[in-house]
């Protein structure tokens, strides 16, 4: 499990993982999972397909998953291995209708088309894709632009320059969005405590809010985080986690009266 | 208690391990299967779905499920729950991708949502939602008042006139969110993915 964290730090892999976090309960803080295949260079889709169903087993939050996406068949095997959704990078800006070709098979719903953007170094912003190793020529404005039009769902626009940071999002790259976005924007990036997370739900562009360093780095950090959301009138859902127990074990109790 | 069968559809198009992975959470024996023969012996079906709905007809017709599905259902010994998309099939007629007909088991018609009808929302309807559930309906018994569920579509049916509503949400416009009449359930949102309000509606499928 890579941690996107100051340039993908090692942070452990899923034995780790499940070991130190209780992952199920954990997702009753959050309200979408995203999976990412970081591994650079070749990748073995197989063993990402066996992680994310050990991952998401007795997890019951919407799904994305992604990483080198660029194949139909690759996006079946993650939408049958525990994936609601697929996370498209690399493949958005090849010119071969593939985006296209995706949600004709699964759903526009099914495409969440994921940006990295970095500032270069006289203050532009710019389009990266292949983790983050090849720039995509032009302005990003142009690309996002360009992306959002196509057939994605979603759009997840993640700022290179703060991913792992922990300094609080980039509200510029919302500055670089089209006037009137149809689709739902996620911001990703930087987020490192609640404020943070309430600064980006607080601008009108953005729908929603992702994070991976409170998840990996601070304790209790996302729950905590959550409530101080709730708190200061975010509109979340809150979880009632023992609600089948409960009701699993009164059934018990009556079923055990009937005998 | 012996374990309950559950027969999960299978036409190359759900979010299968989802919906299985609830199921199994709930200690149900379940079986996920293409097989016009299992589907029409199966006393529990779930009709999960992702996708477009011509595409996911166009699969049920050449595994001859579409028959097999209606084939099972039609006495009353079967029950079935067809999930998003899965509830769409269960209509009539869907205009999504050129007009194609459904199952019809539901008689109500999927249409987009029309951008003046939401307003400033956005297109597809994503995300936890509040629906508001019918006292008497058999799917929200024991869930909490105004429960939240996820959804993610851009096609709804509407309730008008429909007998048979269970629940609806408010997305500009008031929509089917769930259904269930006789042996026929439904829900447009995703039970799988939403927590524990999504497993206490399974399992009331399940009791029912």
């Amino acid at each position: 499990m890579l941690s996107r964290n100051f340039r993908l730090q090692n942070v452990g892999d899923l034995e780790w993982l499940k070991k130190n976090y209780d992952f199920s309960h954990i997702s009753y803080s959050i309200d979408e999972l995203v999976v990412l295949d970081v591994t650079r260079g070749e990748k073995n889709l197989e063993d990402f397909c066996d992680s994310l169903k050990l991952l998401t087993d007795g997890c019951f939050v919407p799904i994305a998953a992604g990483g080198g996406v660029n194949q139909i068949e690759s996006a079946r095997m993650l939408l049958r291995s525990g994936a609601d959704k697929v996370v498209v990078n690399s493949g958005l800006y090849a010119n071969n209708g593939f985006v296209k070709e995706l949600a004709s098979e699964f759903g526009q719903q099914c495409v969440v088309g994921s940006m990295d953007i970095k500032s270069s170094a006289d203050g532009q912003y710019q389009a990266w894709s292949e983790n983050g190793m090849k720039c995509e020529s032009g302005p990003a404005n142009y690309w996002i632009e360009r992306i959002v039009s196509d057939s994605v769902g979603e759009i997840y626009l993640n700022s290179m320059d703060r991913d792992g940071t922990g300094q609080g999002f980039d509200l510029g790259l919302l500055d670089l969005l089209p006037d009137r976005v149809s689709k739902p924007v996620i911001l990703a990036g930087g987020a490192g405590n609640a404020n943070h997370l309430s600064e980006g739900l607080g601008d009108s562009r953005v729908d929603a809010v992702a994070t991976a360093n409170l998840f990996n780095f601070v304790g209790n950090g996302l729950m905590e985080a959550r409530k101080s959301l709730v708190t200061n009138g975010i509109v979340l859902p809150m979880w009632d986690v023992q609600l089948l127990e409960r009701h699993l074990s009164a059934a018990r109790v009556n079923g055990d009266k009937a005998d | 208690m012996s374990k309950v069968k559950v027969t999960v559809i299978d036409y190359g198009m759900g979010n299968i391990w989802s919906v299985v992975n609830a199921l199994k959470y709930l200690e149900c024996d379940v079986v996920v299967s293409s097989e016009p023969a299992v589907i029409e012996d199966s006393e529990i079906l779930i009709l999960p779905g992702v996708g477009s709905f011509r595409k996911a007809m166009e699969s049920l017709r050449e595994l001859r499920l579409d028959e097999a599905i209606i084939e099972s259902v039609q006495g009353d010994e079967n029950k079935i729950l067809g999930i998003c998309l899965g509830m769409q099939l269960l209509g009539s007629r869907s205009s999504e991708d050129g007009e194609t007909l459904g199952l019809n088991l539901i008689p109500a018609s999927v249409e987009e949502f029309l951008v003046n009808d939401v307003g400033t929302n956005k297109i597809p309807h994503i995300g936890f939602d509040q629906v508001t559930s019918q006292a008497e309906a058999k799917l929200f018994q024991g869930l909490p008042e105004s429960p939240d569920f996820y959804f993610v579509h851009s096609f709804r049916m509407l309730p008008t006139g429909l007998t048979g509503v269970s629940a609806t949400c408010r997305y500009g416009i008031e929509f089917l969110a769930a259904y269930e009449k006789d042996n026929i359930f439904s829900t447009q949102f995703h039970p799988e993915k939403s927590q524990t309000n999504g497993l206490m509606l399974l399992r009331n499928f399940l009791a029912v």
